[in-house]
């Protein structure tokens, strides 16, 4: 970061809108801006701070300019902004800040909601692009947990150079050096491997292995199965042609052909008699699965029963619709088409039944659910009378079965012992292929159960495994998720060490040069040194730790040549801006500090005093000044003045 | 610049894991103001947005010659 510009606009005493450019040329890079005491140099410090950060600039009072503020009327808006324009990485941006306020009855300033803040970026050809990510954007610039170590205010950084200041040393280095963001990254990337490592352990590993193993498994065993039923099937023919030929060779032989002529009608018959029998099983089970009608007969014939007592009785009205009744009554004229008179007995009688009705929609629900209820009770009646009858045909039939099988069997009997020999032997071979003929017919029955079982198994299997498929993808990507994320954690684990210590130990040694450079006594320090504990310690011509003993303008030079040797090693493209950084230095110390100071910032702002920049420090610092203003303070209005000296 | 320095930390690296350091220390640097910064998705979508790539990398490589968790 490379300032260029502030814009100040009724920031504290700076009333009205005010402008300062800083000096950002390489020989030229120094800015001074001297100002007596409360002539608002520490405004200026704050502003730049809050404009880029919006915060550290509590406890300060109010930040709008009161003379703006007096000036306004009674419910004016008085608006109060800071604008500034900084280079980084060879790119120019614009940040402004701004809060707004209304002036109130009794004279106060009401702030209206949050402060604007907009970051933009200025591109090539000079349009101005608004970032949408502001506050990101200048962290990724220039921290603001780092700023004060660029920022800063000269009467405090003596602060490193303390004897209890090891843990700011420490936090200092970890955040220039983004040794923070590394250690932030690091327990991320283990976090989320972490996470993902639990996540690989709820997976469905090795699933799809085991689903494919089984579906291979299951194909194997169908195709057997469906081989063997094949083999059976073939197996079943050659049974039955040779049940053919026995028969037909019994027919062949005369003195038994009447005997197997009888039990070829017998088997027609037979087959004939299963047939009717497996039909009238088949309507049997058609009528029970549908019986509801028979089950809700008694119920139905209840409810009947009920309506028509009730109709009796006059409570509802017969089958007879009250239309009917009324047009009867229009004509005067009976159902059988004689006419009757006002007041006889016909006539009295269709009152009645008028009278009786009911309303016109009830009495339809009424006639409607007796003429339901009648349909449902016939078919009732009908489907147990169907039943009655199929079952009484049924129990024919299997006694029908039953003789014929009888008949069919004594006719084997007798031509199994037949005297003639191969008469005998046939019919044992016969009955025996018909026993093979029955297991083949067992087994195929079985393994065709089987092959179903093994069908619907597969079919499955195979939406099992496509599911596995899925989730073995889904496990192999969070497989190489955790590998990325360990590995990445563990390769800045590996690292952080050692980039630590290079950075501690290439800051010692800046340190110890910058501090050489800047300290008067030169002479009586021969080290600094920067301990594994980042400890700061100064060591004297004695071999003795002298930081207990350092003056207060010694504890500053070293705080100043850490935080400089800080910003020469991160090589961060940043300016120093310092808020009266002489004020404890006497003129050696001040000198030393001047002649070398411009060399080790890429821009130096200084806010100083008349008093600290004097004599020699002043033209030490002279050849490097590229701007320079004074703060010029009106004790009639309070507000300052901005006035460019060079 | 101090970056630079970051990024040539880790070129003994694998690529990929050389791109995720990368990505995550960006990250990491735009919320480092914050104390506690919940980074935890935009760290997943990084991540599995290079596992991705790393897996079409696999199923391209069929041959099966580059181990992944070796």
């Amino acid at each position: 970061m490379k300032l260029e510009r502030i814009t100040l606009e009724n920031f504290r005493q700076y009333f009205g809108r005010q402008r300062l450019d800083f000096a950002k040329d390489k020989q030229h890079r120094v800015t001074v801006i001297h100002g007596v005491n409360g002539a608002g140099k520490t405004s200026l410090f704050l502003a730049i701070n809050w404009c880029l950060y919006g915060e550290g600039v509590s406890n300060v009072g109010e930040l709008i300019s009161k003379e703006a503020i007096k000036l306004a009327s009674s419910g004016e808006n008085v608006e109060m902004s800071v604008e500034l324009s900084f280079t980084h990485d060879g790119e120019r941006y614009l940040v402004k800040r701004s809060r707004h306020g209304t002036k109130m009855f009794d004279g106060s300033i009401q702030v209206n909601s949050a402060d604007e803040f907009i970051v933009m970026r200025i591109l090539w050809d000079g349009q101005a692009q608004t970032i949408k990510n502001p506050i990101g954007t200048i962290n990724a610039i220039l921290p603001s947990n780092i700023r004060s170590y660029f920022l800063f205010d000269g009467e405090k950084i003596d602060g490193f150079a303390k004897p209890e200041a090891a843990k700011e040393v420490k936090e200092a280095i970890y955040l220039v050096f983004k040794l923070e963001t590394l250690d932030r990254a690091r327990g991320h990337l283990e976090t989320a491997a972490s996470d993902y490592r639990k996540e690989l352990k709820t997976a469905t590993s090795g699933e799809l292995r085991g689903l494919l193993d089984e579906d291979e498994k299951a194909r194997e065993e169908l195709k057997r199965k469906e081989d063997r039923k094949a083999e059976i099937g073939i197996e079943l023919d050659v049974a039955r042609r040779k049940v053919a030929d026995i028969e037909q060779r019994l027919r062949e032989i005369q003195n038994v052909r009447f005997l197997q002529q009888q039990r070829d009608r017998i088997e027609q018959d037979l087959k004939v008699r299963r047939a009717e029998l497996e039909d009238v099983q088949n309507q049997i089970r058609d009528i029970t699965t549908t019986s509801y009608f028979t089950l809700v007969q008694p119920v139905i014939g209840r409810a009947l029963h009920l309506l028509d007592e009730k109709r009796e009785r006059g409570e509802i009205p017969s089958n007879i619709r009250r239309q009917f009744v009324e047009d009867l009554i229009a004509e005067m004229r009976c159902i059988c088409g004689r006419p009757f008179t006002d007041g006889s007995p016909e006539h009295l009688r269709l009152l009645r039944i008028i009278d009786n009705t009911l309303p016109g929609a009830l009495e339809d629900e009424v006639l409607d659910i007796s003429a339901t209820l009648r349909t449902f009770n016939g078919r009732a009646h009908r489907q147990r009378d169907d039943l009655t009858i199929h079952m009484k045909r049924r129990a024919e039939l299997v006694d029908l079965i039953k003789d014929l099988d009888a008949e069919a069997d004594d006719i084997g009997r007798r031509l199994k012992d037949s005297p003639l020999e191969e008469v005998s032997r046939l019919e044992l071979q016969r009955q025996s292929f018909l026993a093979d003929i029955d297991r083949y017919n067992t087994d195929t029955g079985s393994l065709a159960r089987d092959i179903d079982s093994l069908k619907e198994r597969i079919s499955q299997l195979e939406k099992r495994i496509g599911q596995a498929r899925k989730n073995e993808k889904k496990e192999k990507l969070l497989g190489i998720k955790f590998d990325l994320a360990q590995r990445a954690a563990d390769a800045i684990k590996d690292m952080y060490q050692t980039y630590a210590d290079d950075m501690r130990l290439r800051i010692e040694a800046k340190t110890k040069e910058i501090f050489k450079l800047l300290i008067w006594k030169d002479s009586h320090f021969q080290d600094v040194r920067l301990s594994p504990d980042f400890d700061l310690e100064v060591i004297d011509r004695y071999g003795r730790p002298a930081r207990p003993e350092l003056s207060a303008g010694e504890r500053q030079v070293l705080s100043l040549s850490f935080i400089t040797a800080m910003s020469r090693i991160s090589e961060e493209e940043a300016p120093l801006v310092m808020d009266t950084p002489f004020g404890r230095l006497s003129s050696q110390p001040r000198n030393n500090i001047t002649k070398f100071l411009p060399d080790l910032a890429d821009q130096l702002v200084l806010l100083v005093t008349d008093e600290e920049l004097r004599d020699q420090a002043r033209a030490n610092l002279e050849p490097r000044i590229g701007r320079e203003y004074r703060l010029q303070f009106d004790s009639k209005t309070s507000c300052t003045r901005i006035e460019e000296v060079r | 610049m101090l970056k630079e320095r970051l990024t040539q930390l880790f070129t003994l690296y694998d690529p990929t894991i050389q791109t995720l350091i990368s990505e995550v220390l960006m990250l990491e640097q735009a919320h480092i103001s914050m104390k506690r910064p919940h980074l935890k998705e935009q760290i997943d979508q990084i991540i599995s947005r290079l596992a991705n790539k790393e897996l079409d990398q696999v199923d391209k490589n069929s041959d099966g010659s580059r181990s992944l968790f070796g």
